[in-house]
């Protein structure tokens, strides 16, 4: 289990991702991420390559080696920045139960 | 998915010599091959755009797609010789340190269709005589090595199944578990032994073991399992017992497949896809860490249900390498049911003559040895982490999805067993589904994210822009040749990321600056680990990750050293060969989300240098890039006179910030405080390094896998590529260098 807990006090740092999801970050957002992406799930999000460079669907990866991937129907992506701010949103849901894009609407 | 997947008998062949493709439907019904010469596999529209050239060569019409299969598994195979029949009463024995015993049965010893001794698939330990089968009551402890048997009294018809910890483990009490039945022996004399795996009803092994196995051997009489523990021990008296019929020494002849049995029958025998040798056996206790000095504590063998050697399928067709054809780097192309998109593309060198110098001064090293290590890599689909490396989401290309559904394929230096253990060999005789252009990876960056021959492909690709000609050289070329080869060209450029050599290989590149050769490290992360090959076992590569080095797991207490070739394993730093040496510069650092420009240093702008800076007037190179948007990162090399950069060596410039993915490296991270990050430790950086050498040769080193990324972007018109041809133009006139 993860030692990291994701709170409300994390909600500045989800703003910091949304805003530049690839590259420098602040420590308090890059704990976030290494909570969000470290190994304490039984699945991980992954993007199945469908066009290279274009087309991605959201996969679920399991854990067990070998194990199959479940692509997610229906969720594709055009742009891995959009990509990776819907798997933050979806993560961030996991692990709070809260819905992020409602919890920022009501903070600001 | 691959509808087809294939591999060559060789990566490296010679005009003239003879190719074999071996292939497999992985739902393909029919296929055609074509030959094609690889330029540049990138195929990001941000980049110059994928190409190859079609060769005329017929290499046949249409052919019929046959599914084969992958067979993994490592045991040790014994020929009968007629010495197994006629057994009455009997001991099968081994001494086992079992690393996985559930899920599915194990086999220890089995004499097929006679008698067998293994671990059922809840754990138990299991033995069987004809119909007969005792079983013990308590499952077995994993990790703990223990005495097993399986004993057979004819006269009584008493079978007697017992298990006991070996002495110096930390089982709280050593009392035997025994268990009995009475059986009757039944079926046909055994035609072979097989250690740690049987043979189903075709044929077929099965049953493979995972864990150790020390000093198995077969008695002609029954034998009580508190006996066997100083039977076992010494071998001298074991191979005068009257009662032996075989017992084998796993530390006799550890370096090839050969398995020899010390008593008077001789029945020796073979491994089977290279189980692990040179492994500490259960009386060694640290007495001795060097198994050469030692070999008699290491007389264990590592098998795992997980090892392949030699895929062995079946040859689809031949091609000879027509006598004109230039050498580079090509593919034999597998098209799927006319499926252009879903071709596979069996990657191979034709390398130049081998008895004459091409005309070329200039060759590309196609580092075989760091793809074959990377071969089939799981780091996205097996660990976790890869994705905090990343700084971003794993992407699933198709061969990623194959290698998921089949891992059966083998695995690369990058993964462990299924028991936790590291994967110390990896081998080229099956598919290496990511030694394709095209193909997507996990490390590469932010940007085109491709890796090993992909990313090197940037650099082919820049060579054919340039139309400068060249040769293609491989890691097993300058294994065998050494400065043979190497002598016959002015300039060697590596590739992005050429991380794994052996001592010839090094020697080799080593001896080529000091007398007067041109080297161009065009990566980072290189010359780091050492490999070894196999006489015995062509197409198989050793690694055994000691005591240091960004690694995924270490060998194990007292298993540091090579099996192949009795090398100290680990860095060549800590082996006399630190590559700051070779090249100026040696891995500092890494993370795999984006990269920097370098900041040019005022300083290193004088007459030795004005070359490399023809034409470029910036104070900050490299700020774009196909790898991460800059020229410095993924992994990244410092200069640093302590690990052995010569002194007169020329930082021309360095990446000044990286982000905090980019931590210092373990072997540098003596105590390990939060300040050693990207954005705050100043020696995370990429040095790019020019120095001459003795001899009237150079070196220069950009220390970054990011730079060939750079080269490409812009259809190879920007500052890096720029330098890198000044570099290439001055480092082919033979005209030697100065030492300042
Ligand atoms: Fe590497």
């Amino acid at each position: 289990m993860a030692r990291y807990q994701i709170t409300e006090a994390d909600l500045p740092y989800a703003r910091e991702f949304l805003a530049a999801p690839i590259g420098y970050h602040s420590p308090c957002l890059q704990r976030v991420l290494n909570r969000m992406r470290g190994p304490d799930w039984t699945f991980k999000y992954v993007l199945i390559v469908v066009e290279r460079y274009s087309r991605w669907q959201l996969g679920r990866l399991p854990a067990a080696r070998g194990g199959r991937v479940e692509a997610v129907a229906g969720v594709y992506y055009d742009n891995l920045l959009d990509a990776e701010r819907d798997i933050f949103k979806r993560r961030w849901r996991d692990l709070t139960g809260q819905d992020l894009d409602h919890q920022l609407s009501t903070l600001s | 998915m691959l509808p087809i997947v294939a591999y060559t008998d060789k990566l490296t062949v010679a005009p003239g010599e003879a190719l074999t493709v071996m292939a497999s439907s992985f739902g393909a019904r029919t296929y055609h091959a074509d030959l094609r010469r690889i330029i540049q596999g990138d195929t990001n529209p941000e980049g110059p755009g994928y190409k190859d050239e079609a060769i005329a060569l017929d290499l046949g019409g249409e052919r019929h797609a046959v599914a084969k299969a992958f067979k993994p598994g490592s045991a040790v195979i014994i020929p009968g010789h007629e010495a197994l029949k006629g057994l009455g009463s009997f001991t099968l024995a081994a001494v086992i340190q079992p690393t996985l015993t559930t899920g599915k049965e194990r086999l220890v010893i089995a004499l097929p269709g006679f008698a067998s001794l293994g671990i059922d698939a809840g754990g138990h330990l299991v033995g069987r005589l004809g119909q007969a089968e005792v079983r013990s009551a308590a499952p077995l402890t994993v990790w703990q090595w223990q005495i097993v048997s399986l004993a057979y009294d004819a006269a009584s018809r008493e079978l007697v199944l017992s298990s006991l910890a070996a002495p110096g483990t930390a089982a709280p009490a050593a009392r035997p578990r025994i268990v009995t039945a009475q059986a009757v022996q039944a079926g046909p004399a055994a035609e072979e032994c097989i250690i740690a795996a049987t043979r189903d009803t075709e044929g077929e092994l099965t049953g493979f073991f995972d864990g150790k196995i020390d000093r198995p051997a077969i008695f002609l009489q029954p034998i009580a399992v508190e006996r066997l523990v100083t039977i076992l021990a010494d071998v001298q008296a074991l191979r005068r017992r009257s009662d032996l019929l075989a017992a084998w020494d796993f530390s006799e002849r550890m370096m090839t497949q050969s398995i020899r049995d010390v008593g008077p029958f001789r029945l020796d025998g073979k491994t089977r896809n290279a189980p692990k040798r040179a492994m500490t056996g259960w009386l060694w206790q640290g007495q001795e860490l060097d198994w050469k000095k030692r070999p008699e504590l290491y007389s264990a063998i590592h098998f795992h249900s997980t090892d392949l050697h030699d895929a062995g399928w079946s040859a689809d067709f031949t091609l000879t390498v027509p006598d004109d054809l230039k050498s580079g780097v090509y593919a034999v192309r597998l098209v799927p049911d006319g499926d252009e998109d879903a071709a596979y593309y069996c990657v191979f060198v034709v390398r130049p003559p081998r008895d004459r110098a091409s005309a070329n001064t200039v060759a590309f090293l196609f580092p075989t040895c760091s793809y074959l290590a990377y071969g089939n890599h799981r780091l996205g689909l097996d660990v976790p982490g890869t994705e905090i490396g990343m700084g971003r989401a794993v992407e699933l290309d198709r061969h990623h999805m194959f290698l998921q559904a089949h891992p059966e394929i083998g695995f690369s230096h990058y993964e462990v067993h299924n028991d936790g253990t590291g994967v110390f060999h990896t081998s080229r005789l099956r598919p290496l589904v990511d030694l394709q252009p095209k193909v997507k990876s996990y490390l590469g960056g932010y940007g085109s994210n491709i890796w090993q021959f992909n990313a090197d492909t940037h650099i082919l690709g820049w060579l054919d822009h340039i139309g400068q000609d060249f040769d293609v050289i491989t890691d097993e070329d300058i294994h065998a040749d050494g400065l043979r080869l190497l002598s016959r060209y002015n300039v060697i450029l590596t590739g992005t990321h050429p991380e794994y050599y052996t001592r010839n290989m090094i020697e080799a590149v080593q001896a080529f600056t000091d007398r007067g050769g041109r080297l161009m490290y065009l990566g980072g992360n290189g010359f780091y680990w050492v490999v070894s090959f196999n006489e015995d076992m062509p197409g198989l590569m050793e690694c055994r990750r000691s005591e240091a080095g960004v690694r995924p797991w270490e060998p194990g207490h007292g298993q540091f050293f090579h099996g192949f070739t009795g090398e100290y394993g680990g860095l060549w730093r800590r082996n006399g060969h630190p590559p700051n040496h070779l090249c100026g510069v040696g891995m500092t650092s890494q993370g795999f989300d984006i990269s920097e420009p370098y900041v040019i240093n005022p300083d290193s702008r004088t007459a030795r240098t004005a070359f490399i800076f023809d034409g470029i007037d910036g104070t900050v190179i490299g700020d774009y890039g196909l790898a991460g948007g800059g020229a410095a990162g993924l992994e990244v090399d410092r200069a640093d006179a302590g690990q052995g950069t010569p002194d007169h060596a020329v930082v021309l410039g360095s990446s000044v910030r990286h982000t905090d993915i980019y931590l210092m490296v373990p072997e540098d991270l003596l105590d390990p405080t939060p300040d050693w990050t990207g954005t705050q430790a100043e020696i995370i950086r990429s040095d790019l390094t020019f120095f001459e050498t003795a001899g009237g040769g150079a070196v220069f080193s950009t220390g970054s896998i990011a730079w060939a990324g750079a080269v490409a972007w812009n259809r190879y018109d920007n500052d890096i590529a720029r330098m890198t041809e000044n570099v290439l133009r001055r480092f082919n006139d033979p005209q030697p260098f100065e030492m300042p």
